[in-house]
């Protein structure tokens, strides 16, 4: 293991902001015993409600948490805890040779457990291939930052006398450098500056977020898993499911919030959006399928699913994969409703976290549909969010019926997408 | 911060314009190299800042008031499936979907249920297209149609119109808003709507005053009657025509009694005075009739009915045309159910209560295109027995004809224990006669979608 983390870094791996602020104040030395780290392990006992003290561990390898509290976050404020004061290298977590007996146990039962199946390829030509990978798309990268600098250049004006081919050829490249995401972004922007009466500001912002993954790339050592997530994210490098439900994992009871299916000429995909009861967090699992295929069948809205789901690495709100079969249950409505600007602050801690996220799930309490040329919802508070241009809005006037109601949707560029509303209690998709 | 400033360079180009100074000014610094990749730079922190910083732009609208509660109970999920299948026309039926909707919305308005709100929307957009379905739809819309009505002019046809809200629409419209502000009006305050009638009547081109006669017919009453008596001296010949067409239905009126004067010994008369003429009375011949006799019928069809003669056969045959003309727009049954008697047509036939038409119906021995007429008349629902008698009937006749011609009266009226028949006539019908298997295969489906509908509403 190289050098100590930074406080942030181990702050990324927090799974919300109460657990970060509850591990800040665990972090002193007085609830602690048998504090120490090697080269691989961090661990500790730390004094709770119970009353044993908590053994805890830390695997700084992937990272991996162990820790016998009966939280339900992972990783939980006593592995974050532990690593901030072992971040912190005032000395109060020793550099051990031996590591305590219950850290010591559970890396060798970490060591023991099949992590490679029998007739996968050696480490080095999996090692030789990702090397291959990463060269190839520092490359493409590298070139596709002259291709922007080109662009900044000579200025902003003239794209739009660019034929299509002008943003095909640049995602082919893209492509071609294993970046599909990246390159997809790209592709669409050529019909962007031509449909959008605002696309000159739409350009150059997108410009930013592009390069901006490009420089985050280059600095891709020192990002945080969660960042790195979000990166691969948007570069379109996928993680195969194998490997994300080897990792971490949640435990709780998903409501399903609402479901959306989008379709362009190569692709179905179908996001399903899950709140879970206990931690509070909003999550989406995301099917695709080619186009003319069939997708996923998927989970029924309002329902809700009890069971553990794999994390994605990323920020908030995380991808998840369903892990095992979930029992399901019926639900009552949205679990947690905000006011628009309560949303929109959630949106934008969102965003601070994942600078590329452009669609944020909502949740709106109270809201009354108006119809006009611009449909807009109003909150108790007088505030307004404006419906997406192309949604339909007679169905939901009908469901409403003039009376507030909440409403699921996601947030895209200003504009809400409504996904479902709840009447009577029942969750109706839109 | 700048962003205008940082705009301005990337719209004309790093290569022509410098990047301003105070672009990032107390927002951030970034390091760059470069004008290019200081002005991505810049890109990714303002465009992140402003995403951030984004507040929703002050509104200052109203709300308006919600809709009133239905106390109708929703109607079963199977029975909204239904009904959103046959309107998204996931499942089509021979013969329209149409049809079936008609009949899912009449059982539904039976049971007093309601469909569910999300349907509404389909419902409204499916009548304004078949007009056909507006009164159906707009009763079984309720308070939220008529919410909905209200806020979306396509569906104005399906919101009830206030009389102080209708005399500003009335004023102000095109023809064809003021004729539909005066049609829903005239549906819940006829007097309020004549009064609207009558407050621009001098000013209003002849079309426009024919047009407004015309709408008068929707909850027609003798209170009318002083109103359209004095447009009988109206210039325009239309306006009296409409005029005359609404009084030959109200047998109480001043223009029924000279009516009844004129007729008085079923002679058809030698000349037309001018009071006939100004009552409406033409020189149009009835099809098959001379000019006298057409005087008659025309005379007749606007008069008073008296007692229903003992022997209806001995009558001449115009006088029985014009009797049949005036039992028709008088609704009036005891005279409509003696026609019948005597000299059955599917006019007659189809003003007839259900059980007199079956009658009529069963008493025709010959399976022919007029019986198919009649059967196509024939008013419904069909009682069950009834049903599986036409189907044997029609299985048993020499043409083929009596099918297709009472095809969709079939379809609609015919009681769904009629199934059974139908298949086994399905079954026994050769391969080679396809049009006849079609026309079978799509009555079952009829009739199995309106058994679905008649099981979701209980009665």
């Amino acid at each position: 293991m190289g050098a100590r983390w930074t406080e942030a870094r181990v702050l990324a791996l927090a799974p919300d902001a109460g657990s970060a602020r509850a591990a800040r104040s665990l972090a002193r030395p007085g609830r602690w015993s048998d504090l120490g780290s090697n080269d691989s392990l961090v661990w500790g006992k730390c004094q709770g409600s119970a009353r044993d003290p908590y053994q805890v561990t830390v695997d700084l390898n992937e990272p991996a948490f162990r820790c016998t509290c009966p939280s339900r976050k992972h990783p939980c404020k006593h592995g974050l805890a532990l690593l901030l004061m072992w971040a912190a290298g005032d000395g109060s977590v020793a550099d051990l040779d031996t590591a305590a007996d219950f850290a010591a146990a559970w890396a060798d039962e970490r060591a023991a457990r099949p992590t490679r199946r029998a007739g996968e390829p050696d480490p080095e030509a999996r090692a030789k291939r990702l090397a291959e990978r990463e060269s190839l798309m520092t490359a493409g990268l590298d070139e596709f930052e002259r291709w922007l600098f080109d662009l900044v250049r000579q200025g902003l004006a003239g794209v739009r006398g660019q034929p299509y081919t002008f943003w095909e050829t640049a995602a082919a490249r893209l492509v071609d450098a294993q970046v599909p995401g990246l390159a997809e972004r790209v592709r669409s922007m050529g019909s962007a500056v031509h449909v959008r009466a605002d696309w000159a500001q739409h350009l150059l912002t997108h410009l930013g977020r592009w390069y901006l993954a490009v420089r985050a790339w280059r600095g891709r050592a020192g990002l945080s898993p969660a960042s790195m997530g979000d990166l691969r994210t948007v570069l379109g490098w996928p993680r195969r499911s194998d490997e994300v439900l080897a990792g971490e994992r949640l435990r709780d009871r998903w409501w399903v919030l609402g479901l959306r299916q989008d379709e362009d000429e190569r692709l179905l995909s179908q996001r399903t959006w899950l709140h879970g009861e206990h931690t509070g967090e909003t999550v989406v699992l995301l099917d695709f399928a080619a186009a003319g295929g069939s997708l996923r069948v998927p989970h029924v809205l309002g329902s809700v699913l009890d069971g553990e789901l794999a994390l994605y690495p990323g920020s908030a709100p995380r991808r998840v994969l369903l892990a095992g079969d979930p029992t399901t249950t019926v639900g009552d409505g949205l679990p947690v409703t905000d006011t628009v600007l309560a949303a929109l602050d959630l949106a934008t801690t969102w965003q601070a976290g994942n600078p590329w996220l452009d669609r944020l799930p909502m949740s709106l309490g109270a809201v009354t549909v108006i119809p006009g040329d611009d449909t807009v919802l109003v909150d108790r508070d007088g505030t307004t969010v404006t419906l997406e241009r192309e949604f339909d809005p007679w169905p939901l006037l009908a469901l409403s019926g003039g009376h507030p109601v909440d409403l699921f949707g996601e947030w895209i560029g200003q504009r809400l997408h409504p996904c479902s509303v709840a009447v009577d209690g029942e969750l109706i998709s839109l | 911060m700048n962003w205008e400033g940082l705009l301005g360079t990337a719209m004309v180009g790093t290569g022509r314009r410098d990047l301003p100074a105070d672009v990032l000014d107390g927002v951030a610094t970034v390091s760059a190299e470069g004008p290019e990749a200081t002005v991505l730079a810049a890109a990714a922190v303002l465009g992140a800042y402003r995403r951030a910083g984004w507040t929703p732009p002050a509104w200052g609208g109203e709300v308006v008031e919600p809709a009133a509660r239905d106390e109708r109970p929703v109607c079963s999920p199977a029975a909204a499936q239904v009904l959103e299948l046959l309107v998204s026309r996931d499942i089509r039926v021979e013969g329209g979907n149409e049809l079936l909707i008609g009949h899912w919305l009449a059982t539904c308005a039976r049971a007093g249920q309601r469909p569910p709100a999300r349907l509404v929307v389909l419902l409204l957009r499916l009548a304004t297209a078949t007009r056909g379905l507006r009164d159906e739809v707009a009763a079984i819309a309720g308070p939220r149609g008529e919410w909905l009505a209200r806020r979306n002019p396509s569906w104005a046809w399906a919101a009830p119109v206030a009389a102080t809200d209708a005399k500003e629409r009335f004023a102000t419209g095109t023809w064809a808003q003021r004729q539909a502000v005066l049609t829903a009006l005239r549906r819940t305050d006829p007097a309020g709507a004549r009064a609207l009638v009558e407050s621009t009547w001098e000013q209003e081109p002849a079309a426009t005053r024919a047009g407004m006669v015309d709408v008068l017919g929707v909850n027609l009453s003798d209170e009318d009657e002083p109103f359209l008596e004095s447009t009988l001296d109206d210039r325009a010949v239309t306006v009296r025509a409409a005029a005359a067409a609404l009084l030959d239905r109200l047998p109480r009126s001043r223009r029924a009694a000279r009516m009844a004067q004129r007729v008085r010994d079923l002679e058809p008369p030698e000349e037309l005075d001018a009071s006939a003429r100004r009552d409406g009375i033409t020189d149009q011949r009835e099809h098959g009739h001379g000019r006298r006799a057409s005087w008659l019928i025309q005379l007749l069809g606007a008069a008073p009915l008296g007692p229903v003669p003992d022997d209806l056969s001995t009558a001449d045959s115009w006088v029985v045309v014009g009797w049949t003309m005036a039992a028709l727009r008088q609704r009036d049954e005891r005279w409509l159910v003696a026609l019948a008697r005597a000299r059955p047509t599917p006019e007659v036939v189809a003003a007839l209560p259900t059980a007199e038409a079956i009658a009529v119906v069963d008493r025709e021995s010959t399976v022919d295109a007029r019986f198919a007429g009649l059967l196509a008349a024939c008013p419904g629902p069909w009682p069950a027995e009834f049903s599986t008698r036409i189907v044997v009937r029609l299985r048993g006749a020499r043409t083929e004809g009596a099918l297709t011609l009472a095809f969709a009266a079939l379809a609609r009226n015919l009681h769904h224990t009629a199934l059974p028949a139908v298949e086994s006539w399905i079954e026994d019908t050769p391969p080679d006669k396809r049009a006849r298997r079609r026309t079978l295969r799509g009555l079952a489906h009829a009739l199995t979608i309106r058994q679905t509908i008649e099981q979701e509403f209980p009665l």
